[in-house]
C-alpha cells in the first residue's frame, strides 16, 4: 500500500469509529446514559470550557506540567550526562536506576500527600519525581549516542573541545534529547493527572474524577476528550520536530 | 586511594537507606508523620497481618485475570499485527500516537460503568498492560531473522510448522520482554485503581490509612506492594533468562532505554 493509501485508510477508520460513536448511542443500540453520542460529548466541551471553574482549572493543571517539567528535565539530563560519562559514578548507578525504573510511582503518592499536603507542590514534585528517571535514563542514552568514530574525526582535523561539543555532540544527540522531551513529557502529565485524580481540591484531573463519581458522563468525556487531544497534539507536533532534526542521520 | 567497587557501593548505599529509614525518624529529624520508622512500619504491618493478608489475595485475584486477560488478547492481536505486513503499517504509528494519552484519565470510566469492585479494577489493569504485550509480540514478530522462515520454507516447512518451529520460538524473548512490562504494569494498574476508587485490595488500604494520617500502616501497605513487583520483576527476568539460554545471537541492547531499541516499546508512564 502507498503511503496515501495507508493514510486515507486510517482517516476512513478514524472516520467510521467517530460515526459509530456519534450514531450508535443515539439509535439506542448502546446505552446513552454509559455511553453519550459524540455530538451531545462536544456539544458539552463547548459549554464547559467557556465556564471560569474549569478556565481555572485548565490553568492551574498547565501550570503543575510545566514547572514540574522544568525541574525534572534540566536535573535528570545532568544526572543522566553524568552517568553517561563517568564509568565509576555509572557503574554504581545504572543498575539502581533500573531496579527503580521498574517499581511503580504511583505507589508513593501517599507519601507526597503525607509531606507537602494536596496542593500545588505536591503535585509538582510528585510529577518532577516520576519523570525525572525517565529523563536520565534517555539523557544518557543520548550521550551513548554519540559516535565515537565522529568525535575522533573531528579531533584529529584540530577541533576544540567546545567545537566538538556543538558540532558533535548536540547535532548527534538532538534527536535523542527530543525524543527524551516528548516521552518525558506524556510520564510527567500523566503523574500530574494521577496526583489531582487522587487527592486534590483542583485541577482537570479533579474535575475528571467529580464528574465520574457523581455520574456526569458528558462532562467525564468532554474532559478525556479535551486532555487527549491536547496530549497527541503535543506529542505529534515534537514527533513531526524529531524527524526534521534526525534526517540527516540517514 | 582506590576507589570501592561499584557493587559494594550500591550496597553500602542500600544499608545507608534502611539505616536512614530507621535513624531519621527515630532522633526526630523527620516527624513520624512523613516517615514512620522503619521498625514501626513492620510493627504495625505484623500487627494487622490478617487484614493485609486478605487484601493482598483480594489484589492479586484482580492481577491474576488483568493478566490473562492483558496477555492473551495483547498476544493475539499482536501477532496479528506483527505478521500482516498491511495491518501492521496501517496499526502501528496509531498505537503509538495513543500512547500519548495518559489511560489512568479512563478509569472514571470504567467505575461508571462497571461499578468500583474488582470489575473495575480488572478491566483498567487489563487494558494498562494489553499495550505493552501487543507491542512486544508484533516487534518480536516482525525482528525475526528472514532467513530462518526462508530457511524453513526451502526445506518445505508448512505454514503450521513454520509457526510452531520457527515464529514461535524465535519471537519468545521478545514477548517474554513484553510479559514482563505488561505483567508489571497490570500490577500497577490493581493497585493504582484500587487506591483511586474502590472498597478493598491493598491500593484501598494505602488509601484508606492516608486519610486517617496513620503513616506507619500506609508504609505497611507500600512496602508489600514494592515487595511484590521487585519480585514479579526477579521471577520473570528468571523465566526470561532460562529461555535465553539457546538464543546465541546478539540481541539488542536493553529494553526500555528510549532511543536504543525502538522495537520494543517504552515502558509506560505511572
Amino acid at each position: 500500500m502507498s503511503q496515501f493509501q495507508l493514510v486515507s485508510t486510517r482517516l476512513t477508520l478514524f472516520a467510521a469509529f467517530l460515526a459509530a460513536w456519534a450514531i450508535l448511542p443515539k439509535v439506542g443500540i448502546l446505552d446513552p446514559r454509559l455511553l453519550p453520542p459524540l455530538g451531545d460529548v462536544l456539544a458539552m466541551l463547548g459549554k464547559q470550557i467557556v465556564r471560569a471553574q474549569v478556565q481555572e482549572a485548565i490553568g492551574v493543571t498547565a501550570l503543575e506540567v510545566v514547572v514540574a517539567f522544568l525541574i525534572a528535565v534540566p536535573l535528570g539530563t545532568v544526572i543522566g550526562v553524568a552517568a553517561a560519562e563517568s564509568d565509576y559514578f555509572g557503574q554504581i548507578f545504572k543498575p539502581m536506576l533500573f531496579y527503580v525504573f521498574s517499581v511503580p510511582k504511583s505507589i508513593f503518592l501517599p507519601m507526597f500527600i503525607l509531606t507537602f499536603g494536596i496542593g500545588f507542590p505536591q503535585k509538582v514534585a510528585y510529577a518532577a519525581f516520576s519523570t525525572i528517571f525517565i529523563v536520565i535514563m534517555s539523557a544518557s542514552a543520548a550521550v551513548e549516542s554519540v559516535k565515537a568514530d565522529h568525535v575522533l574525526v573531528a579531533r584529529s582535523c584540530g577541533a576544540t573541545r567546545s567545537q566538538i561539543l556543538t558540532r558533535i555532540y548536540v547535532p548527534s544527540m538532538m534527536p535523542v534529547l527530543l525524543e527524551t522531551l516528548r516521552i518525558s513529557m506524556i510520564f510527567n502529565f500523566t503523574g500530574v493527572m494521577i496526583a489531582e485524580m487522587y487527592a486534590s481540591r483542583t485541577g482537570i484531573g479533579h474535575l475528571i474524577s467529580n464528574w465520574g463519581e457523581n455520574y456526569q458522563m458528558p462532562e467525564l468525556f468532554s474532559g478525556i476528550v479535551l486532555l487527549s487531544a491536547v496530549a497527541i497534539s503535543f506529542n505529534e507536533a515534537v514527533r513531526l520536530l524529531e524527524g526534521r532534526v534526525s534526517r540527516w542521520r540517514t | 586511594m582506590r576507589l570501592p567497587s561499584p557493587a559494594t557501593v550500591r550496597w553500602g548505599l542500600l544499608v545507608l537507606l534502611l539505616v536512614l529509614w530507621e535513624g531519621l525518624p527515630q532522633t526526630g529529624l523527620v516527624p513520624e508523620l512523613f516517615l514512620p520508622s522503619l521498625s514501626k512500619t513492620l510493627v504495625a504491618l505484623w500487627a494487622q497481618r490478617e487484614e493485609y493478608f486478605d487484601a493482598l489475595l483480594v489484589t492479586l485475584s484482580e492481577v491474576g485475570i488483568a493478566m490473562l486477560i492483558a496477555c492473551g488478547a495483547g498476544i493475539l492481536t499482536g501477532a496479528l499485527v506483527g505478521g500482516i505486513v498491511t495491518l501492521r503499517k496501517l496499526m502501528l504509528p496509531v498505537f503509538s500516537s495513543l500512547y500519548a494519552v495518559p489511560i489512568v484519565i479512563l478509569y472514571p470510566i470504567f467505575t461508571a460503568w462497571f461499578g468500583i469492585g474488582s470489575e473495575s479494577k480488572i478491566a483498567f489493569a487489563g487494558i494498562y498492560g494489553f499495550f505493552p504485550v501487543m507491542l512486544s509480540t508484533a516487534a518480536g514478530i516482525r525482528t525475526i531473522d528472514p532467513q530462518y522462515i526462508l530457511a524453513a520454507r526451502s526445506m518445505g516447512a508448512t505454514l503450521p510448522q513454520q509457526i510452531a518451529r520457527v515464529i514461535i520460538p524465535a519471537s519468545i524473548p521478545t514477548v517474554l520482554t513484553g510479559l514482563r512490562l505488561g505483567g508489571a504494569l497490570t500490577i500497577i494498574g490493581v493497585v493504582v485503581s484500587e487506591m483511586l476508587t474502590s472498597s478493598a485490595g491493598i491500593g484501598y488500604l494505602v488509601s484508606r490509612y492516608r486519610t486517617i494520617l496513620d503513616s506507619a500502616h500506609v508504609f505497611a501497605a507500600i512496602l508489600m506492594i514494592l515487595l511484590l513487583s521487585i519480585l514479579f520483576d526477579l521471577l520473570a527476568r528468571a523465566v526470561e533468562r532460562r529461555t535465553l539460554v539457546w538464543q546465541t545471537a546478539g540481541r539488542q541492547s536493553r529494553p526500555g532505554a528510549a532511543g536504543s531499541s525502538p522495537a520494543v516499546p517504552a515502558p509506560a508512564p505511572v
